[in-house]
């Protein structure tokens, strides 16, 4: 039988060994990154998701940039200076940037890069229309001389900054001669990198224009959908980094001796959240977490270091509140697992146990497949609750179908588990999905004068340190009566080759330039 | 003949509406689609501005009958996720799958005649029970399972095949490349191995029983005997008188088959990241990406509907009984 099996295995390579190039390690001046889903568009104000908008990074140049400790760095620009309004920020571009195929980038193709954006002939749907404008309501650029150019929005916000460093820029010339179908598979760079090849579903391969651009002359983006299919490329040496490493399969490429698994804390909140909506309030559990005592009370009762540890294979500190480390409220301590004091709480609350051990009963929805392990995740939320009397039933829902529906109705609950985006490089930003009462992004209802009131006091704060101070109470309203049930920052998981030096990041963006062979 | 051609077209624009109602349908009823078209912080005008803009807020007959409209036209909506004509997004996805099913199916057909015939001709032997067993396990394994196991083997342990990915032939020629073609043709083959494999076991395994017994039963003939009575050599009985009677089962099983491997690429296709329609179509149900999903489909059903009326003459021409 092994005679047999050998001389299978021997006929085998004698058919597949002729066809086959060598197996090899990519060549030391490339770099090869899995990740799961291709690119939809090149063409900078239709870019939305995260992956498409990490290739495009090492494409596109932008006025400022973040670095991975949420610092805002010029990039392309220089300086910038922002008017008493605050409704216009001048920028000074840097001299002698020039666009893939040579031509000057000047103020001028900055105006054009975002009044294109804007242009509703063009129908673009992309973040910078879609999410950046409308958030800061931008008017019109304008260039004033040469380099200067001037970008003009309708409401005064702190954020302003930080979502200009979102746009793309390009230059005006080539883009005004290219279709959009040109326009969206064939960019012309005004970044480090060109797009040499876009074989669609298969790879993405960008090669270096500027020779301080970048370590790597060559950067491989694989499209690979399959998470074990990534992590098997990985262990094998075919791959560089991969995106998205199964918690289930960390153990095995640890093991590989060819690749590790680099965790980040993410930037992404998850929360419970409690639906104060007065319609919910019919039923007993949604009539109970309308008081911030039972609120409170159920922060104890739920072990969220041990969800992380035990469900998303990553060691946690719980979230103090929506912002993320390190700006937010250094005073706060994160809420103790403590049943016993879940359970005196609900008593004092007047919510003690009935004959059967029930408080009350409540309802919580959660998506099932959106966010790491969230099925299990709400499974687990809803039996900490179960266990200090509150008969938690968890109801799981289809993302795109069912949830998103629901949640942006602001239909979910009275408990839904959800996580939202947010970022380094400012608190406020990371507020913003309580900007106001009746925001979209406010799916509880929640309409503590305490919380609100402070956002008229963050405008009209005149040093950051008063404005950080402003911050710092609103957070503690929150931290104290606040509309979610604090969980964690949803972790990242890379999978990165012995062969390099890659740094995750948490904001999820995922840039090599810096990144070396190791020695 | 022409008559029966005219008939099975007019049958197929019949089942050609049928899907296109279902497919639509079915996708309809899932909930609203705009809230993937919007931003996370959208508003409730700018939500309802784009159910508006994509049509999502008109009643399902009247979204159907515009979509009806426009598909006369040839004209199947630009994706909603890549931004361009549904149409282009799935022709562009086709030649990797119709390369992977013809492909398998070489496996699935080539492999399971000479198989089924050496079994049947070695009836109750060591040989026969092996290869029957080995056909029983091939129906039995799922072929994702398969596609994991040869990959961790072949592709991860012995590092003989690669693990992932595809080298495009078909493209190429389609678009009047022909040395690239044939000059990538090699690589095309060396990637297409493993995913070939996964998708064509199941097919090999119950061909080669199929095979098998239509020849046993042929072999039992009078007309058999009598041509094996006359001297005639064991190697032109099976191949002139048994195989050629055994053909027609055969002949609709290979019509049958490139459909069914057609819809056995989904999984296998995600598996190996094999850029086709099936993970395409994966991706477009799981963004609800409607123009991409309905042109999937319709162009397979297309595929499909073409492939059985070509058999069913094939059919006619191999045995002149058959009338049409």
């Amino acid at each position: 039988m092994k005679k047999l099996v050998h001389t299978l295995l021997a006929a085998s390579a004698a058919v597949i060994l002729p066809l086959a190039p060598a197996l090899a390690a990519p060549a030391s001046d490339t770099i090869v990154i899995g990740m799961s889903t291709d690119s939809s568009t090149f063409d900078p104000p239709q870019i939305t998701s995260r992956d498409n908008s990490n290739i495009a990074d090492h494409i596109f140049g932008r006025l400022y940039d973040v670095t991975a400790e949420g610092k805002i760095v010029p990039q392309l620009a220089e300086s910038y200076t922002v008017s008493d309004d605050g409704l216009a920020y001048t920028f000074k571009m840097k001299d002698g940037l020039t666009c893939e195929d040579g031509e000057a980038l000047t103020a001028e193709d900055v105006a054009y890069s975002f009044n294109r954006a804007a242009d509703k002939k063009n129908g673009f749907t992309g973040s910078t229309p879609g999410f950046i404008f409308s958030a800061i309501q931008f008017k019109s650029a304008e260039v004033v001389d040469k380099l200067d150019v001037k970008i003009n929005i309708g409401t005064k916000t702190p954020i302003a900054i930080g979502l200009l460093t979102e746009v793309f820029l390009h230059c005006k010339d080539s883009y005004e001669k290219m279709s959009l179908e040109t326009a969206a598979s064939k960019p012309v760079a005004s970044g480090a990198y060109k797009l040499v090849k876009w074989d669609r579903g298969s790879q993405i391969v960008l090669e270096r224009i500027k020779p301080d651009g970048g370590t790597f002359k060559n950067i491989i983006w694989r499209i690979i959908p399959e998470a074990s299919t990534r992590s098997a490329e990985l262990i094998a040496g075919n791959v560089d980094v991969v995106t998205n490493v199964a918690p289930d399969q960390i153990d095995t490429v640890n093991k590989s001796g060819t690749a590790k698994v680099k965790s980040v804390q993410g930037t992404r909140r998850m929360y419970v959240g409690f639906n104060l909506r007065k319609d919910f309030a019919s039923t007993p559990g949604g009539a109970a977490i309308q008081k911030a005592d039972v609120r409170k009370a159920l922060q104890y009762a739920v072990d969220v270091p041990s969800i992380c540890t035990q469900l998303l294979n990553f060691e946690c500190t719980r979230a103090t509140g929506l912002v993320n480390p390190p700006n937010d409220n250094k005073s706060l301590t994160p809420y103790p697992f403590d049943p016993a004091m879940a359970e005196k709480l609900l008593d004092q609350a007047g919510y003690p146990r009935g004959k059967d051990g029930v408080r009350f009963e409540i309802k919580m929805q959660a998506p099932r497949g959106r966010y790491l392990n969230d099925a299990n995740v709400a499974l687990a939320v809803g039996q900490f609750l179960t266990d200090v009397g509150v008969k938690t039933t968890v109801e799981t829902l289809d993302w795109t179908s069912l949830y998103t529906p629901l949640v942006r109705k602001h239909d979910a609950g009275p408990l839904f588990f959800l996580g939202s985006g947010g970022a380094l490089w400012s608190a406020i930003y990371d507020m913003t999905d309580l900007a106001e009462v009746d925001s979209g992004t406010n799916y509880t209802s929640w309409n503590d004068p305490d919380f609100f009131g402070g956002w008229k006091d963050i405008q009209n704060a005149k040093t950051p340190k008063e404005q950080e101070d402003v911050v710092n109470r609103m957070l503690k309203v929150f931290y104290e009566k606040g509309p979610w049930l604090l969980m964690y920052f949803q972790p990242d998981f890379y999978g990165v080759s012995n062969r390099v030096d890659f740094q995750p990041r948490r904001d999820e963006r995922l840039h090599v330039f810096d990144t070396n062979l190791t020695k | 003949m022409w008559t029966f051609i005219i008939r099975r077209l007019l049958q197929s624009a019949i089942v050609i509406v049928g899907v296109t109602l279902i497919s639509f349908t079915a996708l309809q009823i899932g909930g609203d689609p705009t809230y993937l078209y919007v931003s996370e912080r959208a508003s409730d005008a700018e939500i309802a501005e784009t159910r508006v803009r994509l049509g999502f807020d008109k009643p399902l007959y009247v979204q159907y009958l515009t979509y009806a409209e426009r598909l006369a036209h040839a004209d199947f909506g630009e994706s909603l996720t890549h931004k361009r004509p549904a149409i282009e997004v799935v022709l562009e996805a086709l030649p990797a799958t119709i390369e992977l099913t013809v492909f398998s199916m070489i496996i699935a057909i080539g492999l399971a005649i000479p198989f089924g015939i050496f079994a049947a001709l070695h009836r109750g032997t060591a040989l026969d029970g092996g290869i029957m067993t080995l056909a029983m396990l091939g129906q039995s394994i799922p072929n994702f399972w398969l596609g994991i196991m040869m990959m961790l083997f072949f592709g991860l342990n012995l590092r003989w095949l690669p693990i992932s990915g595809h080298v495009p032939f078909l493209m190429p020629l389609v678009q009047g490349h022909f040395v690239q073609a044939i000059v990538s043709l090699p690589q095309a083959i060396y990637f297409l191995i493993m995913p070939g494999i996964a998708v064509g076991f199941y097919s090999l395994s119950r061909n080669a029983r199929l095979v098998r017994s239509s020849m046993l039963e042929v072999l039992g003939q009078d007309y058999v005997r009598t041509a094996r009575s006359k001297g005639i050599s064991e190697t032109a009985v099976v191949i002139h008188h048994a195989l050629r009677n055994a053909w027609l089962p055969i002949v609709t099983m290979i019509g049958l088959e490139f459909g069914f491997l057609l819809g056995g690429v989904v999984v296998v296709e995600m598996v190996f990241s094999w850029p086709g329609i099936g993970r395409l179509v994966f991706n477009a149900i799981n963004q609800r990406d409607i123009p991409v999903v309905q042109a999937s489909v319709i162009i397979l059903a297309l595929v499909f509907i073409v492939l059985n009326l070509i058999i069913d003459i094939i059919y006619a021409r191999i045995d002149p009984r058959v009338k049409l």
